[in-house]
């Protein structure tokens, strides 16, 4: 029976977990009509829907999808090829190095975790970006960015912790 | 099956993270990033580029959709006092610009005039590509748009876009039905300008910030504050006289360039087919030139005295600045 139940929740879960990281994707280079110069810093949201779905059910979140994630991220928005997937993937490595993992109820852990590795991604996307272009490029924007993923994942946490417990004790 | 499942969902925290796959990963962004390095880009980079917009671009369009729908609503009141305000401008406009149609006319006549003498045959000017665009990207690293036009709709790498103001770009990455515009504030972006007043030339250098500066001026440039920039076409890469921006000085006394396409969203997007002037045909070895012994007939028609190879760039120049040269008259 509990064989059952899980087989039967392991497609949403699945579905859910494409939709929202193709939403965060498109979020990131959808065109926001802004005039140039003057863009909206879009958070990496990628990276929340990725940390959000590796507490929640992490054996779903492989090595082979934070790739992939953060390829697509480069090629819609055109940045340098392999960028944000080397970000990403450095960010979980160095986040996993730790032996326990946080559970979803941990609010302030989990931040303090995510803070860390949005901390690694920017400044491996700065190193390879720069590499990439062949100068250092100016770091203004993408700080900025990565302040304001960390002002909006609160927010997500909270969801997500909450969502978390109401199954737990259901 | 099910006992295997159990084991993997059993094991949420002692993570399945496998190392071996994380560093054959990191290894293949970290060649990704020197294939995509801007100096020495590999082909098959460009084509993989291309090939993955032409695929994302229907969706990317029908994500845009509603953005789009979103932007138009708004206060009802706000939307009529911006209205009533550009009625106003226009207005103004307008009525200034009945003038500068009068003086375009009298010069369109007489270029076709003197066309006429000079026995010139200039080519028809192409229709322009309309295009949206549908991803916008800032950032440290690119300034680019992807709109969703490509070869199958006529365009080519290289072509200059604009918005109604003037020159975003040009294009780059172009696939079947897309292409990616690279903006001239892009740190990769380099045209050739020159101030509409004295024609003084310079290289306008996009560095990613709002502003591109203008480099390659000289001692003592003949350039002032407000000069209208356009492109000089002195680098074949854009054609000559496309509206670019005004000149400013920094703080730090270096000139740069408010873009006039930044006056508004860079949403809608026309290309501009645009053929470069080709470079001249290598001189013939001397040993093919006929002898230079036949003296020139005092009878000879003047039609054949110029040499041919004299000929070509001068035709090549008026195709430049006539035929594919998008009207100019639409900067402020």
């Amino acid at each position: 029976m509990r064989a059952s139940l899980e087989r039967n929740s392991t497609w949403p879960v699945l579905t859910a977990m494409a939709l929202t990281l193709a939403l965060s994707l498109l979020a990131v280079a959808a065109p926001l009509r802004l005039p140039e110069g003057q863009g909206f810093p879009a958070p990496f949201f990628p990276l929340i829907a990725l940390f959000v779905w590796s507490v929640r059910h992490p054996h779903f979140v492989p090595p082979w999808l934070i790739f992939i994630t953060g390829l697509f991220q480069d090629l819609l928005t055109g940045g340098p090829l392999g960028m944000w997937a080397l970000s990403y993937l450095l960010a979980f490595a160095i986040a996993r190095l730790r032996s326990t993992e946080p559970s979803a109820r941990e609010f302030i852990l989990l931040i303090a975790r995510f803070s860390v590795m949005t901390g690694i991604a920017t400044l491996v996307a700065w190193i390879a970006g720069s590499l990439s272009i062949g100068q250092p490029a100016d770091p203004t924007s993408l700080v900025t960015e990565a302040v304001i993923t960390l002002i909006v994942f609160p927010a997500f946490c909270w969801l997500f912790a909450r969502k978390r417990e109401r199954t737990t004790f259901s | 099956m099910a006992q295997w499942r159990s084991a993997r969902q059993g094991a949420d925290d002692a993570v399945r993270f496998s190392r071996t796959l994380l560093l054959m990963f990191m290894a293949i962004s970290a060649i990704l990033i020197a294939a995509d390095r801007t100096e020495d880009r590999v082909e098959a980079v460009t084509v993989f580029r291309a090939a993955f917009n032409d695929l994302s671009i229907p969706v990317l369009e029908a994500a845009a959709q509603p953005l789009r729908g979103l932007y138009n609503i708004g206060p009802w009141w706000r939307r009529q006092i911006e209205l009533a305000g550009e009625i106003r401008e226009l207005r103004q406009e307008m009525s200034e610009l009945r003038a500068w149609r009068d003086v375009a006319l009298n010069y369109s006549e007489q270029m076709r005039r003197q066309q006429e003498l000079l026995n010139l045959d200039p080519p028809l000017p192409r229709q322009r590509i309309t295009a949206w665009a549908v991803t916008e990207t800032g950032g440290p690293f690119v300034r680019t748009r992807l709109v969703g036009v490509g070869t199958e709709d006529g365009v080519a790498p290289g072509y200059p876009a604009l918005n109604i103001y003037g020159v975003v770009g040009r294009t780059i990455d172009v696939g079947a039905r897309s292409s990616r515009i690279l903006l001239l504030t892009d740190l990769n972006s380099r045209v050739s300008v020159m101030a509409d007043r004295s024609n003084a030339r310079a290289m306008l250098v996009g560095d990613n910030t709002d502003f591109p500066r203008l480099d390659y001026l000289g001692r003592a440039p003949d350039l002032q504050e407000g000069d209208r920039i356009v492109t000089s076409g002195d680098d074949n890469i854009l054609p000559r006289g496309l509206p670019v921006g005004e000149a400013v000085l920094d703080r730090n006394g270096a000139w740069r360039v408010v873009l006039y396409s930044s006056a508004t969203p860079i949403d809608l997007i026309w290309i501009w087919p645009f053929t470069p002037v080709e470079a001249p045909v290598d001189e013939a070895p001397a040993d093919s030139v006929p002898p230079a012994a036949a003296p020139p007939q005092l009878g000879a028609e003047p039609e054949q005295a110029p040499a041919s190879d004299t000929d070509v760039p001068v035709v090549g120049a008026s195709q430049n600045d006539t035929g594919d040269e998008p009207d100019s008259g639409e900067g402020r």
